[in-house]
This record gives C-alpha cells, structure tokens and sequence, in this order.
C-alpha cells in the first residue's frame, strides 16, 4: 500500500521541531523510528501531512547516570537501551523488555521515545516503564514539564503528550540489584504480547505492570495490595485481573486474558523474588 | 534529496529526488535494487531488509527522503565489485540456504550484519526475516557455515547434493522474479474490493477516479466478458465448476473484485480506486456451511447445469458418496468404535512472494509474464476467459516466490490482461499482502465426522468419514480437494467396509482452492487421530496398530470406490518408515528440548500416503539439444517456485548426456518453448516433468552418438562432455558445427503423461511437553520418515520435507484465517495471521526409506506436498498423550488448548498451584 503523500522536513533541535509544529500545527506528526507511524499511515490509521523527522536531532539519545536517577533521552534506541550497562546495572527489568521488541531491524531503528508516545497497550517499553515507576519528561511552547509514569498513559494510543509537544527524556530510579521478572505471553516469536507482566521487587516493595490488560499498560494495584498485606505470591497473583478490562481480539478472548494475567503475575513475581 | 546530501547506494551516488510519502524500498528498485523485495510490506517478514550505514532496517518502513546522506546498502552491493561473493552469500551458497530465494537476500542482510552475541542466539536474531519455504533449518545451517553442497562429476550428478542451478543468482539478488524487470510506460493497477458478503452492483460512478491526476481507466463487470470460467488450473478444465467471470454484478464475498483501476502510478491507481462511488444492492448471504446445504438458505451460483455445479439450489459445488462393504455389518463386528467431529481450519498459503502479474502486447499476442505454477493452463484460462485463441496469448513466468498450491489459481492474470487488450500498453497487478489474505484462496476448511471401528484382533472392521468442505464463495479445487481428501486417506488403510460421504458447499466466504496435501492434510487430521483412540481403545501401541492394518503391495487401494485405477505400487517403504519414526521416539536421549518441570510430556505419531500424481492425467514436456557452444538446452515447460525441480531436472539431464549439471542450461516455464506442460502442481516435478527431460536427455545421447558414428566414423560414445569416436576425442562443440552443416538436427523431445502413477508415503512423530496453566505446547523431539522411492538429491529432498513441516507446525499450532460474523477476514497482516519464525521452528530428524521405484524417473517418486500431511494429527496425538485430552479441532492454540484441560479437570490447568515457568521459552531474568 502507497502511504498518502508526506511532506518531509528535518527538525535540527527540540526548539526547531516545537518551531514546526507550532507552524503546521494538527496536519503534522512526529517521526521518530517511524516503525509504528509508517505502518499507520499504510494503513491510513495516520495521516499527517507534514513528517517533521526528530531522529538526527543531535543529544537525544543517551544514557547518563545522574546519582539514584537513570536518565534516558528519548531518541535512544531500542537496541541501544537493551545492550547499555547503565541500564543493565540500574534497570534490567528495562534492558531485558527493550530487547523483547520486534526484531533486530526494528530495535535498530524504533525508539524508546516513540514506543511510550504511541501508546500501545500492548507493547513491551510502557509496561515495564510503568512497573519502574519513571518520570517523564516533555517540552512544549510553555516550557519542560515532568509527567509522572501513572499521568502519562491515558488510554488506547493516547499519553500526555500534546500534539505541539515533545517527549525528551525518561527518568528511571536506579534500583542495583533489585530482583524483576518480565513475562510477554505470545503465540509466536515476534509478536506484541496477548499478556504481559512485568514486576520490579519483591513482597511489600514489588510493582507490578500489566500489558494489554486494557486501554493502557496498568499496575496491578490488588495484587500490590495483597503482597504489602503480606500475603503470599500466589494469593496475590490471584487477584492480578482485578480492576482491569481486558480486551477479546482474534488473538484470545477476555477470560483466557483474565487467566493468564494471573498465571503469568505470579511466574513474575516468583523470578522477582528468587 | 538535496544534491549537496544525496543517497548514496552500493556505493554510488543518486541523483535525483524521491516522491513525496515515498519509501526507501520501492526508490531503491526504482533505482534498479530488485534484490529488494516485498512481503508484506509492513515490517513483518524482512524480505526488504537493507543496510542503512551499516545497520539492517526494513526499508518498507524507511522514508526515502530520511536516507539523505546515508550509505545504503542492498543485496547487490555485498559482493566485491570484481563479483566475489561475499562470505554470507557464498555460505548460503555452500548450504543452500533457501528453496524459492524470495526471502533470502533479506535473510543474508540481516544475518551479514550478526555480530558475536546475536550469532550465537539465531532464533532472537533472526525474528524479523519469515522464510516460508525452508523450516529455517537450511538457513541456520548456511549463517553458520555449515557446507552441504557436494561436487559432482559429470554424468554421475543423480543422488548427489547438487545445488540449485540459479543459487549464485539468488545469493546475489540477481534472480529475476516476476516483478523485477523495467517496463517502459508501464501502468498500475488497483482493485476496488467488495465490503459485502453478498451483493449486487447497482451503479459504478467513476467520475471521481477519472479525475484523478495520472488514471487511465476504470473496468467495471460491463466491460468484462460474459463468459465463465474457474479460477482453478486443471489438466481437465471439466474439474470445476465455470462459476467465475473476470469482473461480475453479484458480489459473492467481502473482498471480492468490484472493479478495477489502472493509472500511471501506484499511488494514483490506488486514489482511484477508493474514489469509486460502487452503489451496492445487499442481499441474505450465508457463512456457516453447515447452514448452506439448508432449504432456504440464500443461493449464492443459481446457475445452469452446464457450469458443472453439483447442485446449485443446495450451494453443493462438488459432492462424493462410496459405499465398499456393509459399513454397519463393521460395525457389528468392532469392538471398539471411535465416533467424533473433527474440524480443520482455513490456511493461507502465505508465499512470501504475493500474486502478481505483468501483461502487454508483443506483435499482436497478448504476454503475460505472471507468478503462477501453471503457465500453460493459464494461457488456456485467459484464451477461454476472454475469447481470444490461444495462439494470440503467451504465458511465461521467471523465478516464482513460494506457491504451495496458491497459484495453481488464476488471480491475477485475466484482470491484467483485459486491461492491456483495453489500452495496448502495458500493465502490472501486484496484490498487497492484505488482498492476499481477503482475496486469494485459502485451505478449503473442514467439518469431517468420522466414524471408525476396530475388532479385538486389532484389525479395522468400518471406516466412515461424513465431511463437509468449504469452498467459500467459488468453486475452484472444490470436487478434486474433496475426492483427494478422501482418498489416500482411507485407501492407505485395509478393510472391508468403508462408506464416505462428501459435500463441498458455496458460502459468501474467500474462496477456498488448491493448498499443499490438497484435501489430505484436513481428511487425515481426523483419520490418524481416529486411529489413535482405536488403538488405545484396544491397548494396542499405535504404530503396530497401524503396522497391522496398512496395505502391503498386492492389496487393492480402495476409498470410495473399487473401480480399477492406476496407481500401482511401484515401491513400498511404509513399513521402513514407521518402524523408523518408532525407533527414533523411542530414543529419548535425542530429544532436542526438555520438558519444564510440571509440564505433561507425551508422545504421538501419524502417517500419511499420496499418490505420485493427480488422477486424470498430467502432462510433461521438455526439449533437449546440443548447443553451439557445446552445452545442452533443456527446454521445460514447467514452473519452479522453489520446490527445487529445476535443479533435479539438470541431473536427470545430465546424467543421461554424460554431461556436469553446469552444462545444462535451462529454460522454463514459457509457452512459446515447448507444445504443452500442465504445470507445476500436485507434486509432479520430478516424477512427470523429470521423467520427460529423462525421455528426452536419453533420446538426445542416441542422435548425439548416432551423428558423431556417421560423421566422423566408427562407433561414437558421449562421456563427459566429449564423444569418443574410437580413440579420437570429438569436442561438442565441433560436433554441433558439423552437424548444422550435415543437416543433422540435435535436439530431441520427451513427454510423460502421467500414467502409470505410484504412491509414496511419510510418517511423522512428536514428542511434546504441554503446559497446563497456559495451554503452551513445546515440542521435545520431532523426527519423519519419507518414502520418496530413490533420493535424487538429499539436499533438496530433506529441505522440502523440513519445509513441508514447518508449515504444518504453523497450521497445528496458530496458523487460522479467521472471519468475523459477516464473513470478512480479519487476519489480515502477518501480524494476525502468524507464519512461524526461525524461533518457532524444533529441527526434526528425517529418515528416508531405501526405495527403488519402478514407475518414477531412476526409481524417484515425489515429495513436495505429502510431508504436511501427516504433522497435525502427529501433534495432536502427542497431545493427547500427555494430557489425556483429545483435541479434534485445529489449531491447538494455547487458549484453545488450556481450555480444553480446564474442562477435563487436568490438574494445574486452574488458576491455582501453578509452577514458576518462563512462558516464552525466553529468558526470564
Ligand atoms: C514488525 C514490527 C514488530 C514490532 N514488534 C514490537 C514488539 O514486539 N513490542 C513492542 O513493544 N513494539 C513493537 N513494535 C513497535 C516498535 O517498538 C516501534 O519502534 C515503536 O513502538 C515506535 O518507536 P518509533 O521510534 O519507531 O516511533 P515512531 O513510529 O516514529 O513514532 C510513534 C509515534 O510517537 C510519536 N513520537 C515519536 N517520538 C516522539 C517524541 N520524542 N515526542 C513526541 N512524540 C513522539 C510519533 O509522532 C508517532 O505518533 C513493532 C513494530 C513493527 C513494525
Ligand atoms: S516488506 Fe518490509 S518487512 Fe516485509
Ligand atoms: S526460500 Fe524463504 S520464502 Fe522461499
């Protein structure tokens, strides 16, 4: 499929590309990797016609420690964010999930940015950027602010992000040492998960994020609430489906869904723990 | 891109800009980089991957404007400018790593670029390139430099591990497919598709389209031909029913052609396309078949008998009914009686390469130039289809991108054509992978109850099989999928009473066509696990079940009816296999995977027979002759799509001329070189087209050294590329001078019809571990025995029953297009619609049975379809072993499968006392 015409412009800083999208305004999109955009345009999910292309914007894609904070500049890619030692060492949950994304290709062009902003519930990056409890940071005309993680997705392919904004950093706690455990149930080698749990610490201290749940990659507030009661792993991933909608697709209807998220809560929290 | 920052591809600058919304894989082959290809064009299969600075990417999702001033590389590039090889191509070389080669240079790009880390874990690295030809294990053999091609010396090439002749071209990307040449002037089209199940076409405005910057024409039913046809290829167009036009008023399901439109881009066809305003009148449509045969439901062909349609007013396309024996007097006798439902899905074959097609006008004959199996009878259904002699119509077909059936079907074509007649210009149809999924054919699925019984002896007193298929919205391969299915099936079996009874119905669904197994593959997913309860029922190991009641030679072949055919035993290695595939299961320190603790862990078995050749003949011809310059021309009419005929066509040649398989040079699958080939299908390569190049390479020594006896004197022999005329050595090229000016002609013909034809037969076993709380199925250990009479060449006998498998690992496993209520499909991307990966892929041992068959060129027989066949119902089996629980619909998908444990009461399948397990067979910390 011919995607509609585009035109195509080159931001060279985040000042130039708040510039063009204070200029074209609704007509434009941002273009990232482009490895979720371009397939939305194909499909015309997506429509812009103005691509404002962010990728060779120079300094946006780092890892830099900044002392107990982990900060990640959004361009970075996925590839990059799976192999870097800062984020094996600080954040492993997030090393191990970004490397769980499609294929070599797409890591080497998809972005952690990209992933958060297009807002797949499905998707790896927002379930495990939701179970390390991240701060995100977004420029826009009236200036940088910072959107906590539990503000930031706000439903099916909707964040916090405004249509004149950027997204320009992801700010992780440094947890060292910290047990996680990270479950993507699929039905095949590379694919979105059909239910993902991702889970940071154990007992009382352990956070857990649900993908595909619902609208948006959730925590599992029951099952966190259990365990801080004290209850067992296996008590509280019984409760992981509480509070959430999950969807029926031609991949699993809700109760397999329903099932799963529990199984798979508690397989999470038992490698978190071990 | 700007002058100062231009793209630099394969090492040279490109001028020039790219089209506004362009992507970098169409502007690299506008730039003449066919090795780019298209899959899907969407991220999901690879077969575009590039370099980008080093860095493989799907070019498919690549803006062309973003790769300013970037180095590209594309396949053509990797080799060293003097043409070396580069390492990875020369590795795919070694261990011919591809069968079709549309996804190969997208797999070396990625695998060149594999650094330490990622070579040593394949199955993640390799996520992002679908093969669907291979199974992979060819793949993973050829990215770590495992050589497997065997030198050959002339004359003595049969049995040996000969590559591919056109390997070098695929490795380089130099292979030419069907859309990978420049057409000056050539013209797009689109296809506007029906959004409703069942339809007419009340009024077509095209005005819109027309106003559309760059579109020619608009084709709508009123300017198609009257004059039905199918969309099937047969030998004996009389197979199917004639129920299809090129372009018709009644839309018969969501996706069907409503009109078409031609413009001098893709993307302005496109916009035109969706410009039409289609006023449609909606009628009843009927989706479930088991509601079509029902008085009253809506009649989707009422047509008149001389369509062939079994019975229009009941929607049966196709029926069969046989009765051998007294089926209840079996029963009487059985002891044991397996009685159940069995449902197999709808497919997609899922070629990597989708239909396309380009037509034009040479000298007032219209030339298409098409991705099809079958150029001959496709010529033939253009001739018929638009009322135009068949000498005014030429049909041809270059390297073709994985058919397995699919393109045994004319989709594209007839359009194509009709449109070039309108405009005299040439035209091209390449259908997005989405069309593939909504408008290409599908695996017929099937309802099929069965009903079987056995006596305490062990022996079958009554086999009854009750199936319903279905054929959606036509009736192409509608009566031959159903009688096929039916036959081998049961026919492989010994016993006194069988009794089928068959409908194949219309519904307002994507038609169903010809798909690898052709029938078999659902039919034997019942049968063989019918078998399986038999013998448990008995208490009787399934194999020496089985090893009881097949047919030994000398045994009649019966299913439906015992009419007298011609299918022989021209070998028999079904014993062999089954005794093989026990052995192997029985050694479980060969499994290649271990069961997860509180994991259920079984094992199952299935075997499957097939008849070398379809029935009502087929047809092979082929020219060979000596060439000026000493070589030989074989001259073929048959397609190769991967299926690795051609290669096995040069040793046969070769072997009888005496000659190296480099000295055959061949070409194929074009109407104008030979008088008529019915085309690549039903797993005839080797056992018709090889056994007219045979005939013919055979015939062609005898004029050889009859010239060269009366030329130069004395008796002559041809060995190794030079006759010997006593003691002087006679180059061929001389002889090949001398007899042009003699008048002596070096060329001879060879035909096969098909007849006598013979059986072959696979046997598959599985070892499984089944996860109760999620359904997960992991196979352990996965081996198949073959019986393919005399190996031609190990290499390429081994990767088509690897791929046979891998592809019926898809179908056991996930693999389902899937339809809403309304009948529209709704798996319409390889992201819903899954192909397994080299991940998903176990490596299965195959064993080949030492036979010698006395029907098939040098004792061959086929394989390329048969070693699906058996791999479902193996599975389930497997399943059923360690769960206890039947599982008689497919796919064994997971929810499917944890549901059918939670309703058993397996334990662990509830939510509670489960197992830590990883449940992606990935790392978990
Ligand atoms: C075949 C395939 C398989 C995939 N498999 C997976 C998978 O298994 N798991 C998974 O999680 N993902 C998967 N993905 C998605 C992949 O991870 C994408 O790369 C990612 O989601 C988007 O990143 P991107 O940089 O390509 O974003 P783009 O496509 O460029 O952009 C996505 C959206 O975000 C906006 N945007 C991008 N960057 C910014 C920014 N800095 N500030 C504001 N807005 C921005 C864009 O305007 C656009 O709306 C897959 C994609 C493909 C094509
Ligand atoms: S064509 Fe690009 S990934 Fe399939
Ligand atoms: S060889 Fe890989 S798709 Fe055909």
């Amino acid at each position: 499929m011919i995607p509609p015409q585009f035109d195509y412009v080159r931001a060279t800083s985040v000042e130039h590309a708040l510039e063009l999208l204070a200029e074209h305004g609704d007509d434009a999109k941002l273009l990232a990797g482009g490895h979720s955009l371009l397939p939305m345009m194909k499909i015309r999910l997506a429509n812009p016609a103005v691509l404002i292309d962010i990728a060779r914007i120079p300094d946006l894609s780092y890892v830099r420690d900044e002392g107990g904070t982990l900060a990640i500049g959004a361009l970075t890619k996925h590839a990059m964010v799976a192999s870097d030692p800062l984020v094996a060492l600080n954040a492993p949950l997030l090393a191990h999930s970004a490397a769980q994304v499609g294929d070599p290709q797409i890591r080497n062009r998809g972005t952690i940015g990209g992933s958060l902003v297009h807002g797949d519930p499905a998707a790896d990056l927002p379930m495990a950027v939701v179970a390390l409890g991240v701060t995100l940071v977004v420029v826009g005309p009236s200036g940088r602010r910072e959107v906590p993680v539990e503000d930031f997705f706000e439903g099916y392919f909707q964040t916090a992000v405004g249509e004149d904004e950027l997204l320009v950093e992801i700010r992780v706690p440094s947890r060292p040492g910290v047990g996680w455990g990270y479950q993507k149930f699929v039905r095949r080698a590379n694919d979105w998960a059909i239910v993902g749990v991702a889970a940071v610490g154990a007992g009382a201290d352990a956070q857990v994020a649900l993908g595909n749940m619902g609208n948006k990659a959730l925590r599992a507030s029951a099952t966190e609430a259990a365990l801080a009661a004290g209850a067992s792993i296996a008590d509280a991933a019984a409760l992981a489906d509480e509070g959430t909608e999950p969807q029926a697709d031609m991949h699993a209807d809700a109760e397999f869904r329903r099932h799963l998220v529990k199984v798979l809560t508690r397989r999470a929290l038992e490698s978190a723990a071990s | 891109m700007s002058e100062a920052d231009p793209m630099r591809l394969n090492g040279r600058a490109i001028p020039g800009e790219p089209a506004p919304g362009q992507c970098l894989r169409t502007y690299l082959r506008e730039n003449g980089a066919f090795g780019v290809k298209k899959g899907c064009d969407a991220g999901d299969c690879g077969a575009c991957t590039v370099h980008v600075d080093g860095a493989p990417v799907h070019s498919c999702l690549y803006p062309a404007a973003r790769a300013a001033g970037r180095e590209v590389t594309t396949i053509e590039g990797l080799s060293g400018a003097d043409g070396a090889l580069a390492p990875m191509q020369q590795r795919f070389l070694d261990a011919q790593g591809f069968q079709c080669g549309f996804c190969t240079a997208g797999m070396i790009m990625t695998a060149a670029a594999l650094d330490d880390e990622q070579m040593a874990d394949l199955p993640r690295a390799l996520k992002g390139n679908l093969c669907r030809c291979t199974g992979y294990r060819a793949v993973g053999d050829a990215i770590c430099g495992i050589r497997h091609v065997e030198p050959a010396p002339a004359g003595d090439t049969v049995g040996r591990a000969v590559g591919a002749p056109a390997g070098p071209a695929v490795v380089t990307g130099s292979a030419r497919y069907t859309l990978d040449i420049d057409v000056p002037g050539l013209l797009h089209m689109a296809v506007a598709r029906s959004p409703h199940a069942h339809a007419r076409i009340v009024s077509v405005d095209d005005s819109a389209a027309l106003a559309v910057p760059g579109v020619r024409l608009v084709l709508t039913h009123l300017d198609a031909p009257k004059r039905h046809f199918s969309t099937a290829r047969h030998e004996d167009w009389r197979d199917d029913p004639q129920d299809t036009l090129i372009l018709d008023d009644v839309m018969r399901f969501v996706g069907q052609r409503a009109a078409a439109v031609v413009a001098d881009s893709q993307g302005a066809a496109e916009a035109g396309a969706r410009a039409l305003a289609i006023e449609y009148a909606v009628l009843p449509a009927v989706i479930d078949p088991e509601l079509a045969m029902v008085p009253g439901a809506p009649v989707i062909h009422p047509k008149d008998p001389a369509t062939r349609i079994s019975d229009p007013d009941r929607n049966i396309a196709a029926q069969v009914h046989g009765h051998l024996g007294d089926i209840e007097a079996g029963f009487a006798e059985a002891t044991v009686i397996h009685e159940a439902r069995y449902r197999a899905q709808r497919l997609q074959h899922a070629a990597l390469e989708t239909h396309c097609a380009i037509g034009w006008m040479d000298d007032g004959v219209l030339t298409v130039r098409s991705s099809t199996q079958t150029p001959f009878l496709t010529r033939r259904g253009l001739s018929e289809a638009l009322g135009i002699p068949v000498e005014r119509v030429r049909v041809l077909c270059e390297r073709v991108g994985g058919g397995f059936g699919g393109k045994q079907e004319m989709l594209t074509e007839d359009l194509v054509a009709l449109a070039v007649l309108r405009l005299g210009e040439p035209v091209k149809l390449e259908l997005t992978r989405e069309e593939q999924f909504v408008a290409t054919t599908t695996r017929h699925p099937m309802v099929i109850d069965v009903r079987m019984g056995a006596r305490a002896d062990g022996t079958l007193s009554a086999m009854q099989l009750t199936v319903l298929s279905n054929t959606g919205a036509y009736g192409n391969h509608a009566g031959g999928v159903l009688f096929h299915g039916c036959g081998e099936s049961i026919g492989v079996y010994r016993c006194a009473n069988k009794k089928v009874d068959g409908h194949a119905v219309y519904t307002n669904t994507v038609p169903a066509g010809a798909f690898r197994g052709y029938g078999l593959s659902q039919v034997i997913f019942a049968v063989e696990s019918a078998m399986d309860e038999l013998a448990r029922g008995l208490g009787l190991d399934p194999i020496e079940f089985r090893l009881r009641n097949v047919v030994r030679p000398g045994d009649p072949m019966v299913s439906t009816t015992d009419e007298l055919d011609d299918v022989v035993y021209g070998s028999y290695g079904l014993d062999q296999c089954l005794n093989a595939v026990r052995t192997a299961l029985g050694n479980r320190a060969a499994d290649t995977a271990e069961a997860p603790d509180g994991w259920l862990v079984g094992a199952g078995t299935a075997l499957a027979m097939i008849d070398t050749v379809p029935p009502n003949g087929h047809r092979g011809e082929a020219r060979v002759s000596l060439a000026a310059d000493g070589r030989f021309l074989l001259e073929i009419g048959t397609a190769e799509f991967g299926n690795g005929t051609t290669t096995v066509h040069a040793q046969l040649a070769s072997t009888a001329l005496g000659a190296a398989v480099g000295d055959i040079r061949i070409a194929q699958s074009d109407t104008t070189l030979v008088g008529h080939d019915t085309g690549a299908y039903g797993s005839t390569g080797t056992v018709v087209a090889g056994a007219a190049t045979l005939q013919a390479a055979t015939a062609l020594r005898g004029t050889v050294e009859a010239a060269a006896a009366k030329l130069y004197g004395g008796p002559a022999r041809l060995v190794e590329g030079v006759v010997l005329c006593d003691d002087r050595r006679i180059e061929l090229s001389r002889l090949y001078a001398d007899a042009a000016e003699a008048g002596i002609a070096l060329s001879e013909t060879g035909s096969n019809d098909g007849t006598p034809r013979s059986i072959s037969f696979n046997v598959h076993g599985f070892r499984v571990a089944v996860d109760p709380a999620t359904g997960e199925i992991r196979i352990l250990r996965s081996v198949q025995a073959a019986d393919a009479g005399r190996v031609m060449n190990p290499l390429q006998l081994r990767g088509q029953v690897e791929g046979g498998i891998a592809q019926a690992i898809g179908a056991a496993l996930y693999e389902e297009v899937r339809l809403d209520d309304a009948g529209s499909v709704i798996t319409r991307t390889f992201r819903g619609y899954h192909v397994p990966t080299f991940a998903d892929i176990p490596p299965t041992d195959v064993f080949f049975a030492e036979t010698h068959d006395s029907v098939g060129p040098l004792g061959a027989k086929s394989m390329s379809e048969a070693p699906f066949n058996p791999v479902p119902a193996a599975l389930a089996n497997a399943v059923r072993d360690a769960t206890g629980v039947r599982f008689t619909r497919l796919p064994l998908a997971r929810d499917a499968v944890w549901r059918g444990l939670a309703a058993a009461g397996v334990p662990d399948s509830q939510d509670r006392s489960l197992t830590p397990q990883d449940s992606t067979g990935e790392a978990t910390q």
